[in-house]
C-alpha cells in the first residue's frame, strides 16, 4: 500500500473509533467533544509516527551493510 | 473561524464556572446545614475571621471539647493495641447518639479504664514482692539450714565469701549461728533480700566497707527472671543473706541496702516455721495470680466493646470538629442572631445545595429559611475541574506544574493522549509494552480492592497512575511495531523486507550493502537494518528528524491554545501581537526545517539541511548549489528570514504602547484614580470579595514583562526544539540496553549446550529487562515526557497561577487524613 492509501486507512480508523465511541458512551455534547478531540488527537499522533517512518525509508540515502555475523 | 465559535463548550477544557454564594443561617440551624453542606461537599468557605486567632473565636469551646473527646478516643486505641485486643468493628450497630452524650460515655469509659490500670498495677506490684519474697524464703532458707546442720563448704549452692580471713573464724561464726535463740539477741544476726544480680557485687564490696569485714556474705542467684516490682521489668535476681552483729551494723546495713534499691525480707531462722510461710506465700500467691486474670479479663472484655465502637465515635468526633472549625469561619450579623457565611461553589452544584439547606431548616424545625445568594466578586475564583477517575491522573500531572488560572485552557485535554505518545516514542519496544500492559490491567482490574486497602508509597502512585500506565502501554506497543522491535528482535509480521542482495550470491553485502528494489516496508521500520552496520547512522537520522517534527508540532499546538485563550477573553491585543508574531517567528524558522526535512525525504535529495539553515542566516544571498531542494528555495528563504526579523520587535513592543494607550482611555480625565467604592451595603460585611481593589498602571513593569516574555520566546524557540532532540536519544537509549540485554545476555547463554547455563542465562535476562528495561527506563522516560510538556509545550500559553477549589467535604477531610 503506498503512501495515500495508508493515509486513507488511518482516517478511516479514525472515523470509526470516534463513531464508536460517540455509541458507546454518549454523554452529552461537550462529552462527546471531548471524547472526539481525544481521538482525533490520537489518531493524528500515530499517523504522524507511522507517516514519519514510512517517508524516511522512502527514498533512503544508505542502505543496509550486514555485519560479519551474518 | 465561525466554525470553533460554534461549537460546544469542551469538556475539562477550562475550569467550571463558580459563583461566590452568601448565606445567612439562624443560628439553630447552622449546625445542621453546615453537616449536610459537609456530606455534599461542594461548598469552599472562605474564612471571614482570618484575622482573629484560635481563641477569639466563637465556638472555640466546642472545637476544645471535640479535641479532648480525640485525645480519649486516641487514648483508647493506644490501650487496645497495647493489650493486643482485637476488635471486629461493628458496622451495624449504628446507635445514633449525640455529640454529648458521646461526651459523657466517653469520659465514663476513660476513668474505668484508668482505674482497672491503677488497680492491676498495684495487684501486680504486690505479686511480684511475694515472688521475691518465696524466692528469699527458698534460697535464704537453704543457708540457714545448712548454717544449722554444720555443713561446711560442701554445699556447691554456696558461694564462700572470701572476706573472711581464716577458717576458725568461720566456723566459730557458723557456730555462733548454730545456737538456736531467737535472732534479736545481740550475738550474730542476719538480714535476707534479694537483690538486682548486676548490682550484687558492688553491693557486697559496701557493705564489707561499712561492716569493716565484721560480716559474712552469702549469695545464690535466684534462677530466673523476676519481674522487679518497681521498674516492672525482668531482671536477673541474686538472693543474699548478711550475717552481722551489733546494733549499728544493722542500720547501716539496711540504709546500704535502701540504697542499692535491694528488698529485704525477714526469713524465720526454724525450718518448720520457714516451710509454713512458704505454704502461706504460695497460697497468696495463686489468689493473687487468680485475681490479676480476671482483672485482664474484665479489662479486655470492656475494651473489645469500646472497639467496636470507636471507629464510628473517631468518624463522629472527626466531622463535628470539622462543623465546628467551619462555623468559626463564619460571621454573626448585628442581630446576633444569624450567622453569615460566604463561599464558592460551581454554578452547577447551586440547585443541591439550595435542597440541601432546605433539609437542614427542616431538620432543626428552624422557622425562619436559610437565605443563600449570589454575590459579585473582583477576587479570582477557584479553579475547578470534575474529573473522573481516568481524568484524574492527567489533570493532578498538569496540577503538579501549576493549577489552571480560572478558565484558562487546561492542557491536560491534550496531555491525556500526548503524553503516553511521547513516553511510548522513546519507549518504543512492543514486548516492553505488553509487560506495562500487563502490569496496568493488573491493577485496574483489582481496583476496588486495591482501593480500600492501604497501600505503601510506591504502591499508591502507581495504583493512582494505573489508567496513565494503560496508555502508556497501548502507544508504547504501537510505536515498538513501529520501530519493530520486541525485545530488540525484529519481526516480518507486515511483509517482506523492502531490501535484497544486490547480485544472486549475496556476495558484496559486507561492503556495499544490499539494495531496495521495491516499496518501502508498509509499517515501521524494516526488519533487514536490525544488526546491519550501517543501523546506528539511519536509525540516528531517523530520530533526529522525527523528534524535531513532533517537537515542531507540540510547540505550535501550544501557541495555537494560547490563541484560543486570548479569544475566549475577548483580548485582541494579545492576537495582534503576541499570538501572530509568536507563529510568524517560530514556523518561519522552525516549521521551514520541517519542511526542508519532509521534502528531502520525499526527493532523496542529498542536501545538507545543517548547511542550508546555517547559511540561511550567515549568507542568505549566497547561491545553495547542490542544497537545492527546491526552485525558488533562496527567495523563500530570505523572506523567511524578513519575516523572522519583523517578527521580534513586533512582539516586543507594541503590545505596551498599547496597553498604556487603552490605560489613558479608560481612566481618562480621573486623575487620582479609582476610590475603593465606598457604596457599600449597609449590613456591612467586612472582608467581603467585593472589595474593589486599585491598581496601578506601571508603564515600565509592563515593557518589562513583555521584553522578558519576548525574550523568552524567541531563545526558547531554538532551545525548546533542541530539546525535543531528548525523544531521540532515550530512545536510541533503550534501543541499545535491550539489544545488548538480548545479545550478550540470552543469546550467549542459549549458545551452551548446558541446560544450567540456559536457565540461569534467562533468569539473569528476566531481572535485568525487569528491573533496568522496565522500572528504570520507565520512570526515566515518563520524567522526560512529563518535562516535555511541562517546559516546552505548557511553557508556550500555560500560566498555572490559580488555586484549586477545596470544598468543604468530610469525604475529602477522610482521605486527608490518611
Amino acid at each position: 500500500m503506498g503512501f495515500w492509501m495508508t493515509t486513507i486507512v488511518f482516517f478511516l480508523l479514525g472515523l470509526v473509533a470516534s463513531a464508536s465511541v460517540r455509541l458507546c458512551c454518549n454523554r452529552g455534547p461537550s462529552t462527546n467533544l471531548f471524547h472526539l478531540t481525544l481521538i482525533i488527537t490520537a489518531t493524528i499522533c500515530c499517523w504522524m509516527m507511522w507517516a514519519i517512518v514510512y517517508l524516511a525509508q522512502l527514498k533512503p540515502l544508505i542502505v543496509p551493510i550486514l555485519s560479519e555475523g551474518e | 473561524m465561525k466554525f470553533f465559535n460554534d461549537l460546544p463548550p469542551m469538556d475539562h477544557f477550562r475550569s467550571e464556572s463558580m459563583s461566590l454564594v452568601q448565606l445567612i443561617m439562624p443560628v439553630e440551624s447552622a449546625h445542621h446545614a453546615v453537616s449536610y453542606l459537609g456530606e455534599l461537599g461542594l461548598l469552599q468557605f472562605k474564612d471571614l475571621n482570618g484575622d482573629k486567632s484560635p481563641f477569639q473565636r466563637t465556638f472555640v469551646n466546642q472545637v476544645k471539647r471535640c479535641g479532648e473527646m480525640s485525645r480519649k478516643l486516641r487514648f483508647f486505641a493506644d490501650q487496645i493495641s497495647k493489650a493486643g485486643v482485637t476488635t471486629f468493628p461493628n458496622p451495624d450497630s449504628e446507635e445514633v447518639i449525640d455529640l454529648e452524650q458521646l461526651e459523657i460515655r466517653l469520659s465514663e469509659h476513660e476513668g474505668e479504664l484508668l482505674e482497672m490500670n491503677r488497680n492491676s498495677e498495684k495487684l501486680q506490684q504486690t505479686y511480684s514482692e511475694l515472688l521475691e519474697f518465696k524466692l528469699v524464703l527458698l534460697k535464704a532458707g537453704r543457708f540457714l539450714g545448712s548454717a544449722q546442720n554444720h555443713l561446711v563448704m560442701a554445699e556447691t549452692e554456696l558461694v564462700e565469701n572470701i572476706y573472711s580471713i581464716k577458717n576458725e573464724d568461720r566456723l566459730s561464726l557458723l557456730e555462733q549461728s548454730m545456737q538456736p535463740e531467737p535472732s534479736n539477741k545481740a550475738g550474730l544476726r542476719f538480714i535476707s533480700g534479694i537483690i538486682c544480680k548486676s548490682k550484687e557485687l558492688t553491693f557486697e564490696r559496701m557493705l564489707f566497707r561499712a561492716t569493716r569485714g565484721n560480716m559474712f556474705f552469702n549469695q545464690a542467684p535466684a534462677g530466673e527472671q523476676v519481674m522487679d516490682p518497681v521498674s516492672g521489668e525482668m531482671v536477673h535476681k541474686t538472693v543474699f543473706v548478711v550475717f552481722f552483729s551489733g546494733d549499728q551494723a544493722r542500720s547501716k546495713i539496711l540504709r546500704i541496702c535502701q540504697a542499692f534499691g535491694a528488698n529485704c525480707y525477714p526469713v524465720p531462722e526454724e525450718n518448720n516455721k520457714q516451710r509454713q510461710l512458704t505454704h502461706e506465700v504460695s497460697l497468696r500467691l495463686s489468689e493473687l495470680e487468680a485475681t490479676l486474670d480476671a482483672g485482664t479479663c474484665h479489662r479486655n472484655k470492656a475494651l473489645a466493646s469500646i472497639g467496636s465502637q470507636l471507629w464510628n465515635w473517631t468518624i463522629m468526633v472527626k466531622k463535628e470538629k470539622a462543623v465546628y472549625d467551619t462555623l468559626n469561619m463564619l460571621n454573626f450579623d448585628v442581630t446576633k442572631k444569624c450567622l453569615v457565611g460566604e463561599g464558592w461553589c460551581p454554578t452547577f452544584a447551586k440547585p443541591q445545595i439550595k435542597e440541601a439547606l432546605h433539609h437542614a431548616t427542616i431538620h432543626s424545625n428552624s422557622q425562619v429559611g436559610i437565605i443563600f445568594h449570589d454575590m459579585d466578586s473582583s477576587e479570582s475564583p477557584p479553579t475547578y475541574f470534575r474529573t473522573n477517575r481516568f481524568t484524574n491522573a492527567f489533570q493532578e500531572i498538569v496540577d503538579a506544574y501549576g493549577v489552571a488560572r480560572f478558565q484558562e485552557a487546561n492542557p491536560a485535554v491534550y496531555s491525556v493522549i500526548t503524553f503516553p505518545f511521547l513516553f511510548a516514542v522513546m519507549f518504543g519496544d512492543w514486548g516492553h509494552g505488553l509487560c506495562l500492559l500487563f502490569g496496568s490491567l493488573v491493577l485496574i482490574l483489582r481496583e476496588k480492592k486495591l482501593g480500600s486497602q492501604k497501600l505503601g508509597s510506591f504502591m499508591e502512585m502507581a495504583y493512582g497512575g494505573r489508567y496513565v500506565l494503560l496508555l502508556m502501554a497501548l502507544f508504547s506497543i504501537y510505536c515498538g511495531l513501529i520501530y519493530n522491535e520486541f525485545f530488540s528482535v525484529p519481526f516480518y509480521i507486515f511483509g517482506e523486507s523492502a531490501y535484497k542482495c544486490r547480485n544472486a550470491d549475496c556476495s558484496d553485502v559486507h561492503t556495499a550493502g544490499l539494495i531496495k528494489y521495491r516499496d518501502p516496508y508498509p509499517f515501521g521500520v524494516d526488519p533487514k537494518w536490525r544488526g546491519s552496520r550501517s543501523e546506528l547512522p539511519f536509525l540516528n537520522s531517523l530520530k533526529m528528524k522525527m523528534s524535531i517534527l513532533l517537537g515542531v508540532s507540540q510547540m505550535n499546538l501550544g501557541i495555537i491554545l494560547s490563541y484560543f485563550d486570548a479569544k475566549f477573553h475577548a483580548n485582541p491585543l494579545d492576537i495582534q501581537y503576541q499570538f501572530i508574531p509568536q507563529m510568524i517567528f517560530l514556523n518561519s524558522l522552525f516549521g521551514y526545517l520541517a519542511l526542508l526535512i519532509v521534502i528531502k525525504w520525499c526527493t532523496g535529495s542529498q542536501a545538507d539541511l545543517y548547511h542550508v539553515m546555517i547559511y540561511m542566516f550567515l549568507d542568505p544571498f549566497g547561491d545553495l548549489g547542490e542544497n537545492q531542494l527546491f526552485w525558488g528555495q533562496k527567495e523563500l528563504q530570505i523572506l523567511l528570514l524578513i519575516l523572522a526579523i519583523v517578527a521580534v520587535p513586533w512582539m516586543l513592543f507594541p503590545k505596551p504602547f498599547m496597553l498604556k494607550k487603552q490605560q489613558t482611555e479608560r481612566f481618562q480625565g480621573r486623575t487620582y484614580g479609582i476610590l475603593g467604592t465606598s457604596e457599600m451595603d449597609v449590613d456591612h460585611e467586612p472582608d467581603s470579595a467585593r472589595h474593589q481593589h486599585h491598581e496601578d498602571f506601571n508603564f515600565s513593569e509592563v515593557f518589562v514583562h513583555q521584553m522578558i516574555h519576548s525574550i523568552e520566546f524567541v531563545l526558547g524557540a531554538v532551545s525548546n526544539t533542541a530539546s525535543y532532540l531528548r525523544l531521540w536519544a532515550l530512545s536510541l537509549a533503550h534501543s541499545e540496553l535491550s539489544t545488548v540485554f538480548y545479545e550478550k545476555l540470552l543469546l550467549l547463554a542459549w549458545g551452551y549446550d548446558n541446560i544450567v547455563i540456559r536457565i540461569t542465562g534467562l533468569v539473569v535476562f528476566a531481572f535485568a529487562t525487569a528491573f533496568v528495561l522496565l522500572m528504570m527506563e520507565t520512570l526515566s522516560a515518563l520524567l522526560h515526557a512529563l518535562r516535555l510538556h511541562w517546559v516546552e509545550f505548557m511553557g508556550k500559553f500555560y500560566h498555572g497561577d490559580g488555586y484549586k477549589f477545596r470544598p468543604f467535604s468530610f469525604k475529602l477531610l477522610a482521605d486527608e487524613e490518611d
